[in-house]
Formats: C-alpha cells, structure tokens, sequence
C-alpha cells in the first residue's frame, strides 16, 4: 500500500514539473473505526475510509492551497486538484517574506508505529473489551458510556524540489468508559490510549473504576466550601493543562504576535518549578510520534523546559520564515510532548487515597472546557469532572460535587508545584474534528499544586 | 447514482434492517482566505464528495461513509455489520418518531454566489479591510473569508427523497494590541445577519468599514482602561455576549440526547431533566427562547434536517417555564417512553451532521431569545444604578452538565446612576445558570435584537463542527459575580 501511495505522488509530481509547477502534495489516509457506547447500549458503531490529498502551489512569494477528498484511483482528479492550485497561486498576493518549499534530501519511511493487529481489531473484540471492564458494575440507575475509537494513520509528503518523499504510519486506539448514575448524575471515568494492541489493559480499567466507584456509591456528595487547597491532579487534567501551556507558552510565531506568557528575555532563566521538565520527544513510540516534520527536519528530543529553566520556543515553518527565526522541526501535525516523572512513589489512586497527609487534598483527574481567560499571563480556567475526590486530613474520603478552578499555568507549574509523581503513562487526547489525528502527552500519574483557589463551588452536579 | 441508492436500500431493509437512510453529497466545497497583518496567510480551498449510510437493524445504529462510490454495495453491507454487533448491546431499542414521507427541495437564498466572485476581488477586499485596521495601538489584524457550498440529496426507506443546496459566507475582522503592562487584549467584528440572504451580496464595505473604525476604537479604550474590579452588578450583555450565554446555558443543555445522556463520554450531560418539561422556571418571566429553524439568513436554518424533517419554530422557554428541547425522531420517541408521558409531539427537526462522513445528531438551530419590552439599549442603561456593560466573546468555560459557566469578555465599560462612565479591561463574569436566567431583568426591544452566527459549535464522537444561529436582543441580569 504504501508503495501504491509513494507511486501516485510520484506521478503526481511528474505531472507538476511537465507543467512547469513549483508544488508540494500532502497525503492523509484514515481508517477510523468508532464504537460509542451510551446508556449501556451501543448507541453507535461507525467507520469510514477517507483518503485527503492537499495540494500547495508556490509561486515566487505567492502560495495557495487546494484540498481533496479523493482516492487513489482517481489520479485525474488529482491532477485537476493540482492546477486549480496553481490558478489560485498566480492570482494570490505575494507574502512579505519568501516562503519555504519542502525539499525532501532523502526518503523518510516509518512503519515502524504501525500494528495491524490493534487498527483492525474486531468488533467482537471490542465489545468483549468493554463487557469485560465493567461486568457487574452496571445497575438500574448506572449506566456504562464510552468510546472503542481505532484507527490507522498514514502521511506522506513529496515536492517538486526533489524526488524523494516521506510517508509515516502509525496504528491507535483510544478507549474511554464512563459509569454515570442517571439520576444523581455524578461521572466516573478511565481511559486508556494504546499504540499497539498489547498496551490495552482491561484489568488496569476495572481496577480504576471500581475504586471510583467505591466512593461514589458509598459517600454522599457534598458542596465544597470556596477558598484554598492543595490539589492533586491526574493524568487528563495535567495533559489538559500543558496542552494549553504548549499552545500559548512555547510556539515562538504566537509570542512574537503577543500571545504568550514567556519571551524571548525568559529563554535560559529559571521560571517553572525546578521538579518541572517538559519535553518534545519524537522517540517515544505511545505518543504516535513523527520523526520527519512536513518540511523534512528531522525531529529530535527538544528541551522546552528542563528544571524548571526555560530552554526554547518551538518554530513552525511559516512562523520562522515570517520572523526570520531557524525552524525547529515542529511543523508537524502534532508534537510528542512528555512531562518527566518526579520522585513521589505514589502510582495508582490506592496508593493516592492511602498516602499519609497533613492537610485536605482535593483530588481533580479531570478539567472539563478549559479555556483562556487571559494568555498574557497564562490564566486558565476550567471545571472538575469524572471522579474528582476530597481526601480528608483526618484520612476520611469525601466525594465532592464539581468545582471550577481559574488559575495562572505560572503558579500551577511554578513554586506552587508540591510533587510529581514517578509513573508515567501516555494519555490519549485525540480529537476527531476534520483529518484522524491520533495523539497522547506523556504525562505523570499525579501531581500535587498547593494553595489553588476554588473560585466556584456546585450545590449539584 | 439515485437509483443504485435505492437498490441497495431496498436490498437491507430485505435483509432485515427496520429503517436505511442515506446521504449522498455530489459536491462540498470550501474556499478560504486569512489575511494577518497585510499577509495573505492563507488562500485555499477544497471540495469533496461521497455517501454515508445510517442503518438500524434490531433497535441498534450502524454507519458507514466513503468517498471511493466504486463498490456501493460493500459500503451498505459495512453499515448493515456495523449495525448488527452494536444490535449485541441495546438496552432501549431505537424507534423513530412517525413522520411524513417528502419529496421535496430547499436552496438556502442567496443572490450572489460567493464561489462565482473572483479570488482578485476576495484578496481586494481583505486589503481594503486590513488597511483600515493598521492603525496606532493594534498589534494584530486579521481579516478572514470563508465561504461552503454543498448539494444534499437525501433518500430514506420510507420513501423521502429531499436535495439541499446550501451556500455560506462568514467574514470577520480581528484586531489585537497590548497595554501599557504587555497584557494582549483583542475585539472582532463578526456581523450580524441582515436582509433574507446568504450570499456575497452581505459582504458589504461599507458597514465593514464602519465597525473597522468601531473595532480600533474600542479595543484602544481597552487597552487605556483600569482593570474590571471584583464585584457584584448588573450585567448588561449585548448580542456578541448574549448569543454566546444563550448558545451555553440555554442550546446545548436543551439537546434531547445531552438529557438523555447520550453525551456523557464527551460533551456532557444536562442539569435538566424529563420532569422538569413544563414545570421547571428556567429563568424570569421576561425570557421566551424559541428554535426557529425558519429564519432566511441564518445557518441554522436548512429546510429539512438530516431525518428529513421540515424546518420548524418551537417555543423551548414560554415566560420562562421550561416547554421544549431540541429533537430528533430517536430521541423523542425514547424520551416520552422514559417520562411515560407525552412531552414531545414528534422530531422538531434538529438532527443533522455535519458531512456526508458523520452520523446525523441533535443539534441547534437557531436559537432565539424573543424581543421585550424595555426600551432600546439606551433606556436599559438609563434604568441601571450600578451595572456594567459586557460585548464580544474573549473566553468561555461551562460546567459539563451546563450548570454553571465562567466568560470573559472583549469590552466591558462600568455604569453609575444611569450612565456608563468608564471602559474596563478583563471583563469577566459568572453563575448558576438557572439562578442566572432568573435574575433576568430587563429585556430590549426590536431595535436591540441581532441575529449572531456561531460557526465553530462542537459536539459529538465522531467529533462534528456545526454552524448555526442566535437571534438575541440586549438583556441585563441583576447581581453577578464580575471580575474573576
Ligand atoms: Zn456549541
């Protein structure tokens, strides 16, 4: 197949340089596989096959783009789709700077992330998966939700600067389940991301949602009181949160435009936590990682933060070329981004509930609709769902009902930062709007944030 | 291509399957263009054609979608199998609400296709526009087209057949600066609908230009004023707030499927619930929310819905008593049977995907809060001892069952006895959505109410973006949380 593939961009580019165009050809192939669960029934199972060819004609400093669902039979359409974006590059306005062409110095192929057994795992086997994690838990009034999405992956580029190409495929599946009580409407939740078929582990699933479950069921809920805690985070909200960090902190086009809460005056000073290090690491194989990004740069570990101590922005292409800036190889469709472990021996949520503690803990694994409320110094703001617990002092657990936090990345992050956990494990924040995307952050089991103000407290869920 | 449709939808309903629709796109097409500060960033556009087949079969859904027609029959199968292990796992079998058999057509209005003007005259435009906005205290201007255009052709085992040719146009201008602290502030034009149409012929100059200069303004009062003190007020929302509030805390919780817990793997739940239709007080007597699918110049507005339901106007909030929801044929069907009651008198008509590759679900259409009764805005600020004045979505975070919401604004400007006095910079505000909608207070006239467009609202897994509207005039709610 992916011969087939590296054939047809190849004819595609035979055609481009007998036309006398200056173009390069972005191939996404998806094969998607969703099974959602609702109401502890399947309430859909879908699947589409979708090949997507974009085409960016360049002409001196003027550049414009046509993209096309197609399939590799129809290499006519193609050839259509080719010189409706050269029409539309001649008519463009030049840029104010001189735009990169991708040149491929040698031909790039990783399969190397690509398990056949896990993109095309059966529906039995999928359905099994799920009977299997929650087999008598379900009740009368609490109902399983969830999603089996899997899926195989492949991007391949070509220009007319050179005849070698880059094609990497990759293989995930992303598995959430959710018990939700239909009348009390409380929600909890564990997730597993997996890059090849044996990273799936129904008992770790089992295991996490009936300790949830446990306190769900057996404590009453209650409104918290407005003010200060000590918060402990899991995995989905950490991911959530350098999500954002990533987006408004560490891409050098958005800082020089205003965006970010970092300049260039931070590079190589001290302004995180000294425990806080954070990574783009394209060798890790659970973040579906690519080794080339879409200009060629071949894609190494880059040190955003180490120690706390500030190391680099991340420069797309276009950014670099803008602002005169040396690209960094992240123009890619996601990054690889890893949070180091620390030293806290804690691993699982027994280990969390069981550990000794002088204060109230707050236990948050997950913030739902994060959003900015000012980028400039990093405020974020979100709310708590999917299990969140308060570990008394007294060594007592309370389950709480949602709270909504609004705090700056720098504090959370920064000297408010109590402990890292040592665990790390992939979590899977995929989204499926528009070209499958797989991706996960790696992240630390927990995380400990002092003095976080509780801004907004629910008397319901 | 009709008929082999037909075909093979005769062929599963033979083999079992109680109901097969599909829809076929012969064209989707998208045209782009971004200009950042005087750099045309972006020009493109793309096109896309195929057919996704939705099947239920023993009370349970399978969907398949492919662009690649050259062997229809397996698609139909791979939907007919994908249906049949989901028919392994069904708790309440799927029914579907009864409905006429149609034939029919619907082609949004429009009197100039925006994909017959030429790229040179786009480009012109945006120019014309970033030139206007290079003005002292902006940073960034961004200046953006976006045009679709896509034939629908719906055929169901009941015998409907409906095409849909529907065109777009949103333009929206951005600008960007920063006060005297490095803080980033931001203000956008995204225009109301005006007139009955949705083509080119909206892309007005002049009213461009006007609130280009609006723009600069307001957002260089931002960037001078003090910070929005912590506070309780009167909030005054105009529409580029208040379509977002109604849009939060008023649409999505009302989605049927979100009741029904259809959502809770991603999107959430609801705080409402089947008891609460015709009973629950959603907000003050000044609040009457409709979904009015028939309104000419929205997106929300689309003829038929992907069920083939005709477009409706539905009260969803009648003086602020809770009557109605947003609905599809599954889930009005399974929502009565769960209430044992009659809630819903069938589909409203509000199920609909995204592309012809993504499984129709309840969605909103344009969902309008009705005119009131207390003056122009003017008159409202007139009336306000201690308020403040909110415009333009800057951030937005709402509790996962919508029951309470967080949104900081692009301007904000403090009232005193009546009369606004000064602008304010990281105007936020806060609440409980139903104690929210009942501190309702004032509602303005005709001359307040806009029809604001949302063309990003997402939902669903597989993940669907979907456009559509908000008709909404300026309201005050008294006694909310500002500044945090
Ligand atoms: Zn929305």
């Amino acid at each position: 197949m992916s011969e087939k593939i590296l054939q047809t961009l190849g004819a595609l580019r035979d055609y481009s340089l007998e036309k006398g165009y200056e173009i390069s050809l972005y191939y996404h192939e998806e094969d998607s596989y969703l099974m959602r669960f609702a109401n502890s029934a399947i309430s859909l199972n879908t699947n589409e096959h979708l090949i997507r060819l974009e085409v960016t004609a360049y002409e001196g400093s003027k550049r414009a783009s046509y993209a096309m669902i197609t399939d590799l039979a129809k290499l006519d359409d193609m050839k259509k789709g080719i010189d409706i974006a050269n029409e539309m590059a001649k008519h463009a306005m030049p840029l104010t700077y001189q735009t990169t062409v991708p040149t491929y110095e040698n031909t790039f192929i990783d399969v190397s992330n690509f398990d056949p057994d896990l993109s095309t795992i059966s529906n039995e086997e999928k359905l099994a998966l799920f009977n299997q994690v929650v087999s008598g838990l379900e009740t009368d009034e609490i109902k399983l939700s969830g999603i089996f999405s899997c899926g195989a992956n492949t991007v391949a580029a070509i220009s007319t600067r050179s005849e070698h190409s880059i094609l990497m495929k990759t293989s995930d599946a992303q598995v959430t389940i959710v018990l939700s009580h239909n009348r009390l409407k409380w929600e909890v939740q564990a997730e597993q991301s997996a890059q090849q078929k044996s990273d799936l582990d129904p008992a770790a699933l089992r295991a996490e949602l009936t300790a949830l479950l446990h306190h769900y069921t057996h404590d009453s809920p209650q409104q918290l009181p407005l003010g200060r805690y000590n918060i402990v985070f899991g995995p989905a909200a950490i991911a959530d949160m350098l999500n954002f960090t990533r987006y408004i902190a560490f891409n050098g086009g958005l800082m020089k435009r205003g965006y970010s809460f970092l300049n260039e005056e931070n590079i190589d000073q001290k302004v995180f936590s000294n425990q806080f290090s954070f990574f783009d690491d394209p060798e890790r194989r659970e973040t579906f990682p690519f080794r080339r990004d879409i200009y060629g740069i071949e894609r190494k570990r880059f040190a955003l933060v180490e120690n706390g101590v500030f190391k680099a922005f991340a420069w797309y292409q276009d950014d670099a070329d803008e602002f005169g800036q040396q690209p960094t190889g992240h123009t890619v469709p996601h990054h690889s981004l890893c949070m180091a472990g620390g030293s806290q021996p804690v691993n699982s949520l027994g280990e969390l509930l069981n550990l000794p503690r002088e204060t109230d803990i707050l236990y948050i694994p997950f913030l739902h609709y994060m959003n900015i409320v000012n980028p400039s110094k990093g405020i974020l703001t979100g709310s708590s769902r999917f299990g969140a617990l308060l570990l008394k002092q007294d060594g007592t657990v309370v389950v709480p009902y949602n709270v909504r936090l609004t705090q700056s990345l720098l504090d959370i992050f920064g000297d408010r930062l109590s402990w890292i956990a040592q665990e790390i494990l992939p979590y899977n924040t995929s989204l499926s709007y528009g070209a499958r995307n797989p991706t996960s952050i790696i992240v630390p089991r927990f995380m400990q944030v002092n003095d976080l103000e509780i801004s907004h407290s629910n008397s319901s869920y | 291509m009709l008929n082999q449709i037909k075909q093979q939808i005769e062929r599963l309903r033979a083999r079992g399957a109680t109901y097969v629709d599909t829809r076929w796109y012969p064209y989707e097409e998208t045209n782009s263009l971004l200009m950042w500060n005087g750099n045309l960033k972006d020009a493109s556009s793309s096109s896309e054609s195929g057919v996704g087949v939705r099947v239920l079969y023993k009370g349970a859904w399978g969907f398949s979608a492919s662009s690649d027609l050259s062997d229809i029959s397996a698609l139909f199968d791979k939907a007919f199998d994908n249906a049949r292990i989901a028919a392994e796992r069904v708790t309440f079998p799927v029914r579907l609400a009864e409905k006429e058999t149609i034939e029919a057509k619907f082609e949004s209005p429009l009197r100039i296709n925006p994909f017959e003007i030429p790229l040179t005259e786009k480009i012109a435009f945006l120019q014309e526009m970033d030139k206007r906005l290079d003005q002292p205290g902006v940073t960034q201007r961004v200046c953006s087209l976006n045009f679709t255009r896509k034939q629908i052709i719906f055929v169901d085992s009941e015998g409907s057949q409906i095409e849909k040719i529907i065109t777009e146009a949103f333009a929206d201008l951005e600008v960007n600066g920063l006060d005297s602290e490095g803080g980033m502030h931001e203000r956008k034009f995204k225009p109301p609908r005006r007139g009955e149409s949705r083509g080119w012929e909206n892309i007005d100059l002049q009213y461009f230009s006007q609130n280009a200069e609006r723009i600069v303004r307001e957002l260089n009062d931002t960037l001078q004023a003090e910070q929005c003190p912590v506070d309780d007020r009167a909030v005054i929302l105009l529409p580029g707030i208040m379509y977002l509030q109604t849009h939060e805390t008023i649409g999505h919780p009302l989605e049927l499927d979100r009741i029904l817990g259809y959502e809770l793997a991603f999107a959430g739940g609801s705080f409402v619930t089947l008891d609460d239709f015709s009973k629950l007080r959603y907000g003050s007597e000044k609040l009457t929310v409709r979904a009015d699918a028939t309104l000419p110049n929205s997106p929300g507005s689309f003829g038929f819905d992907d069920d083939g339901i005709p477009a409706q106007d539905n009260l969803l909030i009648d003086k602020g008593i809770l009557v109605g929801a947003i609905t599809g044929r599954q889930m009005v069907e399974e929502a009565n049977a769960k209430a044992r009651r009659t809630i819903f008198n069938g589909s409203s008509g509000a199920n609909r995907a995204t592309s012809f590759y993504r499984v129709p679900i309840e969605r909103m259409t344009n969902i309008n809060i009705d005119a009131g009764q207390d003056g122009t805005l003017e008159d409202i600020i007139r009336n306000t001892e201690r308020g403040i004045v909110l415009d333009g979505d800057r951030s937005w975070s709402i509790g996962s069952n919508r029951e309470q919401f967080h949104f900081g604004t692009e301007a904000g400007w403090l009232v005193e006895d009546g009369q606004i006095t000064r602008p304010v910079k990281n105007a936020t505000y806060k609440g409980s959505t139903v104690a929210f909608w009942n501190s309702l207070t004032a509602v303005g006239n005709q001359s307040t109410w806009e029809v604001c467009y949302v063309d990003n609202c997402g939902k669903g897994q597989p993940n669907q973006i979907m456009q559509l509207g908000h008709g909404v005039p300026v309201c005050r709610f008294d006694n909310v949380r500002i500044g945090e």
